[in-house]
């Protein structure tokens, strides 16, 4: 087990803005959280990841460190970083970051950039960087901690599909290749349909968390009545 | 016309005081770089003033009959940081910290000007501390910059990575199991320091200026922000330095000398950042030419337009003329 929430209630200041939650990541499992823009998500990924409290219940993490994924634009354009430093700092953890040497001895950082495909962007400074290529970096970040679970918070908003694509190839291999549970805010349902073993579907105004196997959410009337139409498309939801 | 000679002259009679404020460009340049990034100038403006304020209170104390070990100028400045620190860190969920911040900027300003009209014979060193015109420092107090700005440095050397990875993704940082609340207490606590024992000696001006102006004019050119540290603490000195030397040789205060210097570094700064960027958006622009042209055939049918140019014939290219000749093509500028 990589991460098992009980009874899991998000909000603020002691309201609940959706219904309880449980659910249990392995390893090797891909969990979607999709849903409407304000549904949520971003709430219960940060209450996931300790950022918040929880208005109650329980999130208990499993053994290996977690790897966090932020949106791109938590990256301030005006402090000077190359994806060298970047990725980097993705080396520390806990006390370890008094050892003011530990991340220039860490070969995860090479291999991390090798995995994320940034390592020829090793020199470039982040303002110059693409969007695509952003976030190979800050994936590249996350796993340079060696993590056994990798928490994505929509790692492909504002990309073309080519970088979307290639994106979710890199997370289709560490989850297939290296066993790494993996949790991802993301809007992109067709690609979601093929690669995610699981779903969790939030929607605060319905009071809605709906949690399963990917099978079960696909069939549920829930899912259809919001996606089937877009799925059909082989599209993205907003 | 400035008479450098004259200034190594006089070396032995301000060295104290150059150096001091040679210590505290250096600490405040480097912490500056934390301050810029969590943008939190305010929080360094309010601190530089309630440290003036501390001094302001710890004369008046002495005044008022207060034995001198214990209203000392330096405890007094501390005091005021601490205090400040502690309001200024109570949770705010009304969204207007800023607005916090400016109150206890303000209160601590006309606090210090109010408490300067009832001590007049300490009105000379109350100007000082606000816009820092004082030219000499008592070697106890040099004593105590020198092993702070030592102290501060070991302390940057250890935990800087910590510290910037706190400042730059906060959150990051608690998900990887950081000690956030450790180094957030070690930085505060480095600012209140520094920004208490520099405010005393040099004044609010000077103070501020250094937090802000090195750091401003490092993350300009700098690669990273580790190297944004060093920059900055370098620049920190030199307009700690500088200044004085500005001071003796345009007869001006040094705070305002020392601030002017830090500006002058931010222009220039400012100049290669400006001139770095044209001189890689123009590399880039040619190499992107060039890769086009390794496929493209200039000819009358090419698709671009002909342009006469001198003895030859080019072909404009998104306002470029381009010259093909000996299988290659050269970018003769813009038309």
């Amino acid at each position: 087990m990589l991460l098992h929430i009980q009874d899991l209630w998000v909000g603020y200041q002691n309201r609940a803005i959706l219904p309880p939650i449980t659910l249990t990541v392995e390893p090797g499992q891909l969990w979607a959280v999709i849903g409407p823009n304000g549904a949520g998500k971003s709430t219960f990924l940060r209450t996931l990841l300790a950022l918040q409290p929880p208005v109650a219940g329980t999130v208990t993490r499993g053994e290996g460190p977690i790897g966090y994924v932020p949106q791109r634009s938590e990256v301030d354009p005006a402090v000077p970083q190359r994806v060298i430093d970047l990725v980097r700092m993705g080396v520390e953890r806990g006390w370890r970051v008094l050892d003011p040497l530990a991340a220039r001895r860490n070969p995860a950082v090479q291999t991390a950039m090798r995995d994320a495909n940034v390592t020829e962007l090793a020199r470039t400074q982040w303002r110059r960087l693409s969007e695509g290529q952003k976030q190979r970096a800050l994936l590249a970040q996350a796993l340079a901690g060696e993590p056994k679970l990798l928490v994505l918070d929509e790692p492909t908003s504002a990309m073309d599909v080519h970088a979307e694509a290639a994106i979710f190839n890199v997370l289709e291999r560490l989850r297939t290749d290296r066993h790494l549970g993996v949790v991802v805010i993301s809007h992109h349902l067709a690609l979601l349909a093929k690669q995610a073993t699981h779903f969790l579907l939030l929607d605060k105004d319905e009071n809605l968390a709906l949690v399963g196997d990917r099978e079960t959410v696909l069939r549920h009337t829930a899912f259809i009545e919001r996606y089937g139409q877009v799925l059909d498309r082989g599209g993205r939801h907003g | 016309m400035v008479d450098t000679t004259s200034f190594w002259a006089s070396w032995e009679l301000f060295r104290d005081a150059a150096l001091a404020g040679t210590f505290a460009g250096a600490m405040l340049g480097a912490l500056g770089v934390y301050v810029l990034i969590r943008r939190m100038v305010f929080l360094s403006a309010a601190l530089s003033q309630a440290a003036s304020l501390g001094v302001a209170t710890a004369f008046w104390a002495q005044v008022q009959g207060a034995p001198p070990w214990l209203a000392t100028p330096t405890l007094g400045a501390l005091g005021g940081t601490l205090l400040a620190t502690a309001i200024a860190g109570i949770p705010d969920r009304t969204g207007r910290r800023d607005g916090l911040l400016g109150a206890i900027y303000l209160v601590c300003a006309a606090g210090t000007l109010a408490i300067g009209t009832k001590i007049v014979q300490e009105l000379q060193d109350i100007e000082s501390l606000l816009f820092g015109s004082g030219v000499a420092v008592l070697p106890d107090d040099f004593q105590i910059i020198a092993w702070l700005a030592l102290a501060l440095g070991l302390v940057q050397l250890w935990l800087h990575r910590g510290l910037l990875h706190v400042s730059l993704d906060r959150d990051g940082a608690r998900v990887q199991g950081l000690p956030v609340r450790f180094l957030d207490f070690v930085l505060v606590l480095s600012l209140a320091a520094a920004v208490s024992v520099s405010t005393r000696l040099l004044g609010a001006l000077p103070v501020f200026a250094f937090m802000v102006l090195p750091a401003l004019a490092a993350l300009d050119v700098a690669q990273n922000p580790t190297q944004a540290l060093l920059i900055s603490a370098f620049l920190g000195a030199l307009a700690g330095l500088g200044g004085y030397w500005l001071a003796f040789a345009a007869s001006l205060p040094v705070g305002a000398a020392q601030t002017l210097v830090a500006a002058l570094l931010v222009l220039t700064a400012r100049v290669m950042h400006f001139t770095a960027s044209r001189i890689l958006a123009w590399q880039a622009h040619r190499h992107h030419h060039r890769l086009q042209h390794q496929a493209h055939e200039h000819g009358p049918d090419c698709g671009h337009e002909p342009v006469a140019h001198g003895d030859h014939l080019d072909y404009l290219v998104d306002g470029h003329l381009h010259h093909p000749h000996d299988g290659h093509c050269d970018d003769h500028g813009h038309q």
